[in-house]
């Protein structure tokens, strides 16, 4: 808003960096002593006085974490459930979107009421019965019990659709002359109009399932199966003494992840600014 | 907004069957579009709301058969609100502890948001760095800082001591833990709010400010008769969001402290996790959930209220 301040007080340009530069510090220095402290020795972490750079960096501290930790397995794991995760929000929150903004079908008010409805509900109004549910099911402890009550979203089918009823009709009637069939017309048609909702959508939810923890923490109890937080959840109580270890482990968890958000940075700062809005 | 094409004159819950066989098979493939997403709301969300609600009357322990839960009428309810001295705390402690994240997060997030919005070199890496915390899994943040906050060997308490001062126990002592949560929520989000305000005041027009000069309005009086008012919205956006996703807080308490030191930092849902998942009881766990549901939902409507644009009331 201001441009007139900063050209008239250098002194409060300077006030204005010093205050970034210090919350940018307090923002990233978490990460960076995690690192500093995963390259210590055990016996370095609690020295007195401390001190605030390994003498030597311990980099074999990540080869004995592999050893115990199966990290390649909880990226694979997290990977394969989120991505199955956001393929299902993506495809069903786009198809009801679409039935929903641009066909005409008895019940199509109430039922587009319920899913405004179901939208307000919290997670843990539903946590015990759909535990319950996916136990019965014999899903505990499998891939299934961690994806399939995460494939439909209607906070996504409400954003969708809202994109969607934007699109101009002439558009699916032009496509309907020329003798499209409805499949064709939301894949053809609706689906590569509508990509940057589709993008935004999908950005969300991945962060939401690769930074889950609670519902996974209640279905899987096999290692094989644990995601990425779970991994962190059981390095806690493994590495309790051995603190540079479960620095090592929670860098390597995370690191990855942020150099991707830095890459994409734009899109994702875009997509969030965008359903702020919208919400 | 949602009936504007609806050009039947009969009520919407009366079947509407198109007369053409065209019509009606584009109706078939909308109920097709619908069908599997409504079938999985109503499995995983609608029923299980229901079922829940059904639970929370009863005693259950999840292993005895549903047809058999004994019934207790309300009296889950009730004891949870005179008898449960853990429950009434962790209210409290929730409350405590939205109150503090959401006030400081508002503040800080609108503050910030104005600082990059002002004429400043490198808004994005700035951005990028406040957003950093906001990516990260919350389990991984509470290592962290389990770590940095450490009584013996913190970097936090080797700082302090350094200036002489004496160690501080923060999420290991009874009246720090629940602040020390505190500022890793505000740590944890402030970055998307300062996203979510930044695009709320680029959104607001530059011709504004400069009829407000040409008036000979003052900083001050911009940010309050121009920028405040017009972020309404986002405001409303930002505090509700917040304040219903704090309110749900787990991750990070269960990452943490697990509640302790003597129940100082215990949130809601962590206690219902725990009723439910270590004691068994289904039942109780169920009447908490749909009590934080039911404060959830009030505080909401109260601050949709206070909130919303008024400036065609007033």
């Amino acid at each position: 808003m201001s441009d007139h301040s900063s050209r008239l007080q250098p002194m409060g340009a300077v006030v204005k960096y010093l205050v970034l530069f210090g919350g940018a510090f307090v923002m990233v220095f978490p990460f960076v002593w995690m690192i500093i402290a995963s390259l210590m020795t055990a016996g370095e972490i609690q020295l007195r006085p401390p001190v605030w750079l390994p003498a030597e960096p311990q980099f074999g501290n990540y080869i004995e974490l592999t050893e115990s930790i199966p990290i390649g397995r909880l990226y694979f794991n997290s990977l394969f459930t989120s991505g199955l995760i956001v393929f299902g929000v993506l495809l069903s929150s786009s198809l009801a979107g679409f039935a929903f903004a641009k066909y005409r079908f008895p019940g199509r008010e109430a039922l587009f009421y319920l899913i405004l409805a179901t939208m307000m509900i919290p997670f843990f109004v539903t946590l015990i019965p759909v535990f319950f549910i996916v136990r019965q099911l014999g899903w505990i402890d499998t891939y299934q019990g961690l994806v399939v009550p995460g494939l439909t979203s209607a906070y996504g089918i409400f954003l969708m659709r809202q994109f969607i009823v934007s699109l101009p009709d002439e558009l699916i009637d032009a496509a309907r002359i020329d003798g499209a069939s409805e499949l064709r017309i939301f894949w053809r048609i609706v689906v590569p109009l509508v990509k940057p909702a589709l993008a935004t959508l999908g950005t969300f939810t991945f962060i939401g399932s690769w930074n889950a923890f609670l519902w996974p923490l209640l279905v899987i109890n096999s290692r094989e199966l644990m995601t990425l937080p779970l991994g962190i959840n059981s390095m806690k109580s493994l590495y309790a003494d051995n603190t540079n270890l479960l620095m090592a482990g929670t860098a390597v968890a995370v690191i990855p992840m942020l150099i991707v958000f830095i890459f994409l940075q734009r899109y994702f700062i875009k997509g969030i600014a965008l359903t702020g809005l919208k919400g | 907004m949602l009936m504007s094409s609806h050009a039947s004159k009969t009520a919407w819950w009366l079947p509407e069957i198109p007369k053409s066989a065209l019509m009606r098979r584009r109706m078939l493939w909308a109920y097709v579009f619908v069908s599997a997403p409504i079938f999985a709301l109503l499995v995983f969300l609608l029923g299980p709301i229901l079922f829940s609600g059904w639970v929370s009357l009863h005693r259950w322990d999840m292993l005895s058969p549903v047809s058999d839960m004994p019934w207790r009428g309300l009296s889950n309810y009730s004891y949870l609100l005179t008898k449960d001295p853990v429950f009434l705390k962790s209210l409290g402690n929730t409350f405590l502890f939205a109150i503090g994240g959401v006030g400081a997060n508002t503040v800080l997030g609108l503050g910030f948001a104005l600082l990059l919005n002002s004429r400043i070199r490198g808004r994005t890496i700035w951005r990028v760095l406040y957003f950093m915390p906001v990516i990260t899994a919350p389990l991984a943040l509470a290592v962290m800082f389990s770590f940095i906050f450490n009584r013996n060997y913190g970097v936090v308490n080797n700082v302090i001591t350094a200036f002489g001062l004496p160690r501080q126990p923060f999420l290991s002592g009874p009246s720090q833990a629940l602040m020390t949560l505190v500022f890793i929520a505000i740590y944890q989000y402030v970055g998307y709010y300062i996203v979510i305000f930044l695009a709320g005041l680029q959104g607001i027009p530059q011709d504004y400010y400069d009829a407000a000069q040409v008036d000979g309005a003052g900083k001050w009086q911009e940010f309050r008769f121009i920028t405040l008012p017009l972020l309404r919205p986002v405001m409303l956006f930002v505090v509700v969001t917040n304040t219903i996703g704090a309110l749900q807080v787990f991750d990070l308490v269960f990452a943490t402290t697990g509640g302790a030191p003597a129940n100082s930092s215990m949130t809601v849902v962590l206690h219902m996790y725990n009723t439910a998942f270590k004691f068994s009881r289904m039942g109780r766990a169920s009447a908490m959930a749909f009590i934080l549901f039911a404060i959830i939902m009030l505080i909401t409507i109260a601050q949709v209220r206070l909130l919303r644009d008024r400036t065609y009331q007033d």
